[in-house]
């Protein structure tokens, strides 16, 4: 059969949408016609090759749109508006179906992922206090025992061992770090913005750098929420201090109709997306695939008044 | 818009026997029709085949009163494992059959194939086996279309997927 001319405003011919609108056209026309499972295995293979070539289920909609409009084109002469829009609806259906396959591999993916995080969680916590409870109170005997020693040695051994006790004392330190790396315990103990704002003027002691905080949240976050967002402005505020040469910072974590928005802004040099790539990229990318294993999403500016912008948005049904 | 034929709580379908086709006065001739039909055999031998594997369950769902986006995702079920019979085993079969569980009604899908066999099954079952796959396709995306589902296979015996959908 010959395909009616297809209206203005269609995928013009080379565009790769075309050959999809091509056969799309000419299978809804033969559904039309003669409703039959034939032409609805068409549409079906059709949506497949569509979902595969990467076309997404808008262009979908377009391409049904134009076959829609050439075939109410075609039917005013006879009485099958009503079957013709029967039909339309039982072939776009079927078109959509593969994206519908998708869509629920997707819901179930970031359900995995969601998990995989919790369980992620629960094991930095585990290690943090590995390091930090078990670890580092075995040393406390150590240090003792080096302090009674000391006491009963020549003055000169007693020097090496008070050295001993210093490298001990380093080694605590590390511990607890690490420890806190992986789990900030006054998350734990005090929640969200108790540890933000301990962070923020841990950040302005360490490095002069004044950070404001202002948080409006009222609700608790999931915790593994808690530790992203923490995380995120930890991993936020450090390249802040290493790397932007700001002078002030200001972080604020709001909460939306359905997600809790938290942003990093910096009056420093912004950042070139190259340079970037090469400085940040591990941070940044961490900070991306934590967001995105809690359905958030994560954005990077540069600010009109100079200077960075980091903003991530994670939906509150987590 | 879907017709809903019968009403599937009815008592009658507790008593369903599909070699001993009911008579009972309350079935409608709908219903006799389902209860008669007992399971509908397709081969699967090219891929016009999969039309006629899927006419037979949009038929038999549509009497036992699936929502037409439902007969949609089951064809759609349908067409995958059809799909994998012809690109792995070359042939097969498809049947389609009522069933009741407790208070359930649903249709069963088995498709069968004397093929290869799957080695490995956990492999075959995640996404990105396969092309279509990567898009959650394949058998895995007829996993998530229908309500049960399940896969057994023997290396150079062949393959079954055995898939439920509950109205």
């Amino acid at each position: 059969m010959t395909v009616a001319a297809l209206p203005e405003g269609a995928p013009a011919v080379g565009d790769p949408l075309r050959t999809i609108v091509d056969s799309y056209v000419a299978a809804f026309h033969t559904y039309a016609s003669e409703p039959g499972e034939f032409a609805l295995v068409r549409a079906y293979e059709l949506g497949r090759q569509a979902l595969i070539q990467g076309l997404g289920v808008l262009e979908m909609a377009t391409v049904h749109s134009v076959a829609l409009t050439v075939a109410f084109e075609g039917a005013v002469q006879h009485p099958g508006r009503e079957r013709l829009l029967e039909a339309s609806e039982k072939f776009l259906v079927e078109a959509l179906s593969p994206f519908e396959m998708a869509h629920r591999g997707f819901r179930e993916a970031n359900t995995v992922l969601r998990r995989l995080n919790e369980m992620l969680e629960a094991q930095s916590k585990r290690i943090a206090y590995a390091l930090h409870d078990e670890a580092a109170q075995l040393l406390v005997p150590l240090h003792l025992g080096l302090a009674d020693v000391a006491h009963k040695v020549t003055p000169d051994i007693a020097t090496d061992v008070q050295g001993m006790r210093g490298l001990l004392d380093a080694i605590e330190e590390r511990l607890r770090n690490l420890s806190h790396e992986l789990r900030p315990p006054i998350l734990d103990d005090f929640g969200l913005v108790p540890a933000l704002e301990f962070l923020c003027t841990s950040v302005s002691k360490r490095w002069g750098i004044p950070v404001h905080l202002h948080a409006a949240i009222d609700r608790n976050l999931a915790a593994t929420v808690e530790t992203t967002l923490y995380r995120i402005t930890q991993e936020a505020l450090t390249n802040v201090a290493k790397h932007a040469r700001a002078t002030r910072a200001e972080v604020s974590l709001v909460r939306a109709a359905d997600a809790v928005i938290c942003s990093i802004d910096d009056n420093g040099v912004g950042f070139d997306a190259a340079a970037a790539s090469e400085r940040r990229g591990l941070g940044l990318s961490e900070i991306g695939e934590r967001v995105m294993g809690l359905g958030g999403t994560l954005s990077v500016g540069s600010r009109t008044a100079g200077g960075t912008s980091l903003t991530v948005r994670i939906p509150l049904e987590y | 818009m879907s017709k809903r034929l019968f009403d599937p709580q009815m008592a009658v379908l507790g008593t369903y026997n599909r070699d001993a086709p009911q008579t009972g006065g309350a079935a409608t001739s709908a219903l006799r029709s389902v209860l008669n039909a007992g399971e509908a055999r397709v081969r699967i031998r090219s891929s016009a085949d999969i039309v006629a594997a899927r006419q037979q369950v949009r038929e038999l769902a549509s009497l036992v009163g699936f929502s037409t986006s439902n007969l949609t995702l089951i064809a759609t079920a349908i067409s995958e494992v059809a799909r994998n019979i012809l690109e792995y085993a070359g042939e097969g079969e498809i049947t389609v059959r009522f069933i009741r569980e407790g208070n359930r009604t649903g249709v069963k899908i088995v498709a069968s194939d004397a093929g290869p066999g799957i080695a490995d099954l956990k492999a075959v079952m995640r996404d990105g086996f396969s092309t279509g796959q990567g898009m959650g396709m394949g058998l895995p995306g007829a996993r998530r279309l229908m309500d049960d589902f399940e896969i057994t296979s023997e290396i150079a015996k062949g393959t079954t997927v055995t898939m439920k959908k509950w109205l």
